[in-house]
């Protein structure tokens, strides 16, 4: 059996658990350590992609004990999201040892590296595990943890924006533990595989609709789907921009992969109605994050309504379930990632540099910082969803699995979505390139250093990389799609 | 009278349901922080009570092999569940309970009526 599956997921919690034991010896060996922990987590997580591009999904019976009874791991090509987890956690890690002598209180360096690998571990587990009650554990793991980075942050926004985060995460976890019971209830397991064998929607009737009701509303308020999105313009906003980029490109992305496994437990009977609903849902969700991002002046509160657009679009993808559809929706979670890690940590480096937040103090900036500024167009031309870039191919494929539903309303959302983006981040070009500078300090700044620089030219070249190569993950995905809308 | 004797053999479950309502209307309702607090722990408790009470059986014993144990033996799994479930909870309230202190700290207030007046 592979030792690879479970690796994944304990090298970065005990990772993260050393991490203060390890500051001690410095800080320098803490920042390798950390570094070392997710390059290990992202080689065992390479390999297994391989192997599942190869003979497709399989599991790991923890402690030798197979379905039923025991725990399972389980990796499909959901899973090898873990790629793009260890990716921008990684990148993010690098930068914030720059960003963190200035951002973060003094002797917070230790704890944000544990709490960054802690929550990576969460997702990582979240992402493999194949048994429903562990699902609750790692979704725990990896909010609880976000809570407490975000009250890193801005000292006088973070405490009450954390506070507010942990009020709807922990209501909606709540509710999703409450949906797991009454499925353990119904069928006796907690296994996912076995419970989507024994459940019978038909038969079970009001409590099996109830559970999905549940497990729906919860997953969805974790991927801030429009109206249950407010907790989140705060949280992303008054976070640490590395924070940020790890919050807003993966952590909401969990909400989504939750969807993705109801789906896969709720197959054929009890999903079906539901897709006109998320559909719209996710439509709603567009146009509101769109229109709420026009008229935001801070940089960081107008990329966290731009998530929550982008977020429509992939529920919006996985509500018409046609096969280009929802093959648009995976791909736009995975570069999605990419496109919204390079704008925070661009926006972060011009944050950082300037001290300024808004577009009005931070125009003419894009003069003074041409390499970070250039990230940032590549991820604002990416979001807009131009090719050749990494948004262009998950729009287009959602809008043609709209047209090839015989559904072209959601097409014209999707490009209305669009054009509202160019529209809202026009106004961020035009503030770094053809608006005279109006504060002093933006005049006198320097360029982000290097290892802040690195990572953000790294994700941009990512971005373009993604929407050249977008054949690549397309392939991959194909049988776990087609599984699922054969469902 | 089905309805009502449906509602009568499950009343545990519905206890539950009334009692994880009542929870989120603190939570929605209530403008102080601690009490929006002690609402998400009331819905967190019905969450619980309703897991452990899945894993009864009448006249069930406790899952211990002895000699003289006889069937039929209620279900240990869900306390187990319900063990974790609590750990989550109170590391929940201890991080939230650390966040209102910095809150009040700041800002000198609670209430969020007038926490939204300082923003």
């Amino acid at each position: 059996m592979t030792p690879w599956l479970p690796l994944v997921v304990m090298a970065p919690l005990v990772g993260g658990a050393l991490a203060p034991v390890i500051a001690i010896a410095g800080a320098r060996l803490l920042r390798a350590w950390s570094l070392a922990v997710v390059a290990v987590t992202g080689l065992a997580a390479l390999r297994l992609t391989l192997e599942v591009a190869a003979t497709g999904p399989f599991s790991y019976p923890l402690g030798g004990f197979k379905r039923p009874i025991g725990i399972e791991l389980r990796f499909d090509e959901f899973s090898a999201a873990i790629l793009f987890m260890t990716l921008i956690g990684g990148l993010a890690l690098t930068y914030a040892g720059r960003y963190a002598i200035r951002g973060l209180p003094a002797g917070g360096q230790p704890w944000f590296q544990a709490l960054m690998l802690i929550n990576l571990g969460g997702m990582a587990g979240f992402a493999v595990t194949g048994d429903l009650f562990n699902l609750f554990v790692f979704m725990e793991v990896v909010s609880v943890s976000s809570y407490a980075l975000v009250a890193l942050g801005d000292p006088r926004m973070a405490p009450l924006a954390a506070f507010r985060y942990l009020l709807a995460g922990a209501a909606s976890s709540v509710l999703i533990l409450f949906s797991i019971g009454i499925l353990y209830a119904l069928t006796g397991s907690l296994n996912m595989a076995d419970v989507a064998s024994r459940l019978d929607v038909e038969a079970d009737g009001m409590p099996a609709i109830l559970a999905l009701a549940g497990l729906l509303t919860g997953f969805l308020l974790k991927a801030a789907l429009f109206p249950l999105h407010t907790w989140l313009p705060d949280a992303h906003a008054s976070a640490p921009s590395p924070v940020s980029a790890v919050l807003s490109a993966l952590v909401v992305k969990l909400g989504i992969l939750g969807l993705l496994r109801s789906w896969q437990i709720f197959a054929g009977a009890g999903w079906a109605p539901l897709g006109e609903l998320l559909a719209w849902g996710g439509a709603v969700s567009i146009v509101a994050g769109a229109g709420f991002a026009l008229f935001q002046q801070d940089l960081k509160r107008l990329l966290a309504y731009s998530t929550v657009s982008n977020i429509g679009y992939i529920v919006m993808g996985l509500g018409i379930a046609s096969q280009q559809a929802v093959m648009g929706a995976s791909l736009h979670v995975l570069n999605h990632a990419l496109i919204k890690s390079t704008l925070f940590l661009a926006a972060g480096a011009l944050i950082h540099q300037t001290g300024c937040r808004t577009l009005y103090e931070l125009r003419g900036a894009g003069r003074a910082m041409p390499a970070t500024s250039l990230a940032l167009t590549v991820g604002v031309i990416s979001v807009v969803g131009l090719p050749p870039t990494a948004g262009f191919p998950g729009k287009w494929y959602i809008a043609l699995g709209a047209l090839d539903a015989g559904r072209p309303v959601f097409a014209v959302v999707a490009a209305a979505g669009g054009l509202l983006a160019f529209a809202y981040y026009m106004r961020v070009l035009n503030a770094l390139y053809f608006w005279p500078p109006t504060h002093e300090r933006v005049l006198g700044v320097r360029e982000a250093p290097v290892s802040m620089l690195v990572p953000v030219l790294l994700l941009a070249l990512c971005c373009l990389a993604a929407g050249v190569f977008a054949r690549l993950p397309m392939a991959f995905l194909e049988p776990a799609v087609s599984r699922l809308v054969g469902m | 009278m089905t309805e009502v004797d449906a509602l009568l053999q499950n009343i545990d479950y519905a206890a539950a349901v009334i009692l994880f309502c009542i929870g989120l209307y603190v939570v929605v309702a209530k403008g102080n922080l601690i009490k929006k607090l002690l609402g998400l722990n009331i819905m967190e408790t019905a969450v619980f009570a309703f897991i452990v009470t899945s894993g009864m059986v009448d006249g069930g014993h406790a899952p211990i092999v002895t000699e003289a144990a006889t069937p039929p033996f209620a279900s240990p799994l869900p306390h187990a569940l319900v063990l974790t479930g609590i750990v989550v909870a109170v590391s929940i309230t201890a991080l939230a309970l650390a966040l209102i202190v910095e809150v009040y700290r700041r800002y000198g207030t609670i209430e969020a009526d007038e926490l939204r007046e300082t923003d």
